[in-house]
């Protein structure tokens, strides 16, 4: 097996984010789920709202990836960056629902914490600035929130050095056809700034893949090209042009696959999603919805991260209260699921001086 | 063993957990639990209750459900169990821990502080370290066995339990540990192995010193502290020239460039390789200028001539012209590894950087083949043997290496240029 094969597997992207088409999707209605679970205590029986579907929170996800690349333009952060930042946000959306924590915040901070993740240390203020209404507070708020909901994986690989990477091999090729290389390099180009982040190429295909893909979309023969059929290669022996053949099928196969999703969410349609009347007004109802049915006591990040700062400092400084603390370990005798508590109580427990983690060892 | 049954009863059942298990984690929750988040506790997501939240209708409980998120959290925290703690910086605090499922394997949890002066969220060496530890598993690098956010809202990272020290111990102790050639062929071995992962992985990592090398039980020496570290640049991205401390810094990043290479960590090398032969620093600058000093005397005086170009550098000053020091220069000091080892080092201290050894090419280099052959690792001259009743203490306090920086702080050049796009 090829050595960088190997090496890709052992990066984060393939380990912890890389999925089959039905464990992502497992994932998506788990989230939903729980998120409901978790929501629906906060409105009177009676009262229930009506949830979004996974179905329609990932269009939502999809929806608001437009708008973090929008604003990635508008305040001219490089491709790398931009595509960082949207790959970060969907990530965070895997695991946690868009009724717990508005989307519209985690947008910005995914747009700061990609600056930060690339080496791109731009002011934060400055980022507030370039927003209507939003504070510097604000934009922070999420972040660590952020960074456990894409598990601190911080290196995302992306298909753009590929490319170039592609098209110097094709112009050493191709010397004759400089035209053809260059319009085709343009324009896959403009597929992956936007195809590969609107729909789930980065969770089932390695960027290679989804490079040749876009090649694929743009000119079929320069992919044959690079990927050559197998009685071309076949030099030492014919023993393995059986499998090599087969190898290939299969590399076709899966960047055909990739080069059907990728062409669901063309380059053309980030204007659709501001400018069709029809998508705009099929989101429209979506979003009236999402305002009903989620999170309220989530919905203020800030609110959110002060309390839970607070809550961190007071604990250290509460006194051991040995009422809570029975009562706590009583939960945890009959097995707390998280073991949450079971975590509070072997914390007051160590403020106590007890040696709770056991013996020097 | 003081753990509390409590806690061994869940997390025995959470090892029965896998990844896609997460409903079971669920069902299993207390009958309690209503009893305890309704009496104005916080939920067991850390959410804060309103203040006027609607009482829960009666007879259903509010369920302790975590998102998909925390649950993968909490899964990754429960795998360990935190220990004493072995030390504590400014950036840090370290403390022993093992597995919960095979306590016999210790770990380093290293848990970061919040930087109460850097008001811009998530410190920049934590991401920096955590971005590249992530991506990077090799022999001779430190492995990161995993992350988690505790409830603080800390940030946690399980290392690997590397209990012998650093290499910096070894050089210093010059009283009790004594080594040869065949060790420092050995040493360098491994820390050009690592140099060279890293390079191979595109990863640049700024802050290459005999500290920041620690040793595993085995003796294997790796590569730790990747808070300085950084991706290669693509051709027009800046970078900055304020990385590696001092002693151990290239005269181009001296001279203030701002594109540079692998030949950066590559002069780091040198310096260390150097530094295990004479068993002090080599060129121990009091700051920059006396650093551009040093270079020139002990190794010659950066010009058009030997190095095309450098005078354009931003920051070129050069104190007087130092002929480049020959072979025979190098022999008389660091003959002790022999001709082909003093061949390797004048090569990983090229001025020019364009001429300067790769990490690939040293690895390549003839001194590995030639005698004598490097020590075995088990064999290798370690700490714990002389250092006595103090050694302890002394190797926990360090430990992981990252917090040790501080007693040096002084000397060190951390102060980064993070207001630079």
């Amino acid at each position: 097996m090829a050595t960088e094969d190997e090496r890709y597997r052992q990066s984060s992207q393939f380990r912890l984010w890389s999925f089959s088409p039905t464990s992502l999707r497992e994932l998506r209605i788990k989230t939903n789920d729980l998120a409901k679970q978790q929501i629906a205590p906060r409105f009177a029986a009676d009262a229930q709202p009506e949830f979004l579907t996974p179905g329609e929170e990932s269009t939502l996800v999809q929806f608001f990836t437009t708008e973090l690349i929008r604003a990635a333009q508008f305040c001219e952060l490089p491709t790398e960056i931009r595509s960082t930042a949207a790959v970060f946000f969907r990530r965070f959306y895997i695991t946690n629902s868009v009724m717990t924590y508005p989307p519209t915040e985690l947008l910005k901070t995914s747009l700061f914490f990609g600056c930060k993740a690339e080496g791109y240390y731009i002011r934060l203020a400055k980022l507030a600035e370039m927003f209507p209404n939003t504070t510097s507070e604000q934009i922070l708020a999420g972040e660590f929130l952020l960074c456990q909901g894409i598990r601190f994986a911080f290196d995302v690989r992306h298909p753009f050095r590929a490319l170039e990477g592609a098209i110097l091999e094709l112009r050493k090729r191709l010397p004759e056809e400089e035209g053809r290389v260059a319009k085709a390099h343009a324009m896959a180009r403009d597929i992956l700034k936007f195809s590969p982040l609107l729909t789930d190429a980065y969770f089932h295909y390695t960027p290679s893949q989804i490079m040749m893909a876009s090649l694929l979309m743009v000119d079929q023969g320069l992919v044959e090209i690079l990927i050559p059929a197998g009685s071309q290669t076949g030099e030492d022996g014919n023993k393995h042009m059986g499998s090599n053949a087969e190898m290939r099928e299969k590399i076709m196969r899966t960047i055909e696959s990739c080069r059907s999703m990728l062409e669901k969410e063309p380059p053309q349609r980030m204007k659709e999603y501001w400018e069709t009347p029809e998508l705009v007004k099929s989101l429209k109802p979506l979003r009236k919805k999402l305002q009903k049915c989620r999170d309220t006591d989530r919905a203020d990040l800030v609110a959110l991260q002060r309390a839970r700062r607070e809550q961190a400092t007071t604990k250290v400084k509460k006194p051991t209260t040995t009422g809570t603390g029975t009562v706590q370990s009583d939960g945890a005798v009959f097995g707390e699921a998280m073991a949450v508590d079971a975590r509070d109580t072997k914390r007051r427990k160590l403020e106590g001086g007890g040696d709770l983690f056991g013996p020097p060892l | 063993m003081a753990l509390s049954p409590v806690v061994t009863t869940t997390s025995s059942s959470a090892q029965n957990q896998n990844a896609d298990n997460f409903q079971t984690l669920r069902a299993v929750s207390s009958p309690l639990k209503a009893l305890t988040s309704g009496s104005g506790q916080t939920s067991s997501n850390g959410t804060p209750k309103p203040a006027l939240a609607p009482a829960p209708p009666t007879g259903q409980t509010l369920a302790p459900t975590l998102d998909l998120a925390e649950q993968m959290n909490e899964e990754e925290k429960r795998k360990y169990v935190k220990g004493k703690k072995l030390g504590e910086g400014t950036y840090a605090v370290v403390f022993l821990g093992h597995l919960r499922s095979s306590p016999a394997t210790r770990v380093a949890i290293k848990k970061i502080k919040v930087q109460k002066e850097y008001t811009e969220g998530m410190a920049p060496d934590a991401v920096r370290e955590l971005k590249h530890l992530q991506e990077l598993q090799h022999p001779n690098i430190i492995s990161l066995l995993s992350v988690f956010s505790s409830k603080d809202q800390n940030l946690n990272l399980v290392l690997e339990y590397l209990p012998l020290g650093d290499l910096e111990m070894l050089i210093r102790d010059t009283d009790n540990v004594r080594y040869g050639a065949a060790d420092i062929k050995a040493w360098m071995g491994m820390l050009t192995r690592a140099v060279w992962f890293c390079h191979e992985n595109f990863v640049l990592h700024r802050d290459i010193k005999p500290n920041n090398l620690l040793i595993a039980a085995d003796g294997e020496v790796k590569l730790a502290d990747f808070g300085l570290a950084r991706s290669f640049a693509d051709p027009h991205r800046h970078m900055t020239s304020n990385v590696i401390t001092r002693w151990y810094r290239p005269p181009e990043l001296l001279f203030g460039a701002r594109h540079y290479s692998g030949a950066v960590d590559v002069w780091s090398v040198g310096t260390v390789f150097a530094e295990l032969i004479l068993r002090a620093p080599y060129m121990p600058g009091n700051n920059e200028l006396d650093q551009i000093k040093m270079i020139c005397e002990s190794i010659g005086t950066p010009t058009e001539d030997n190095w095309p170009g450098v005078t354009r550098l931003p920051e070129y000053t050069v104190p007087g012209q130092h002929p480049t020091r020959g072979r025979d220069w190098y022999e008389m000091r660091f003959g002790i590894v022999g001709t082909d080892g003093v061949d390797l080092l004048m090569k990983t201290l090229s001025l020019n950087p364009q001429k300067r050894i790769t990490a690939r090419e040293m690895l390549q280099h003839r001194w590995w083949h030639s005698e004598p052959k490097p020590t075995r690792k088990d064999d290798l001259p370690r700490k714990d043997e002389s250092a006595g009743e103090d050694k302890m203490g002394m190797d926990l306090k360090r430990r992981p290496g990252m917090v040790a920086d501080e007693d040096r702080g002084a000397k060190v050049a951390r102060k980064l240029d993070f207001g630079q796009r």
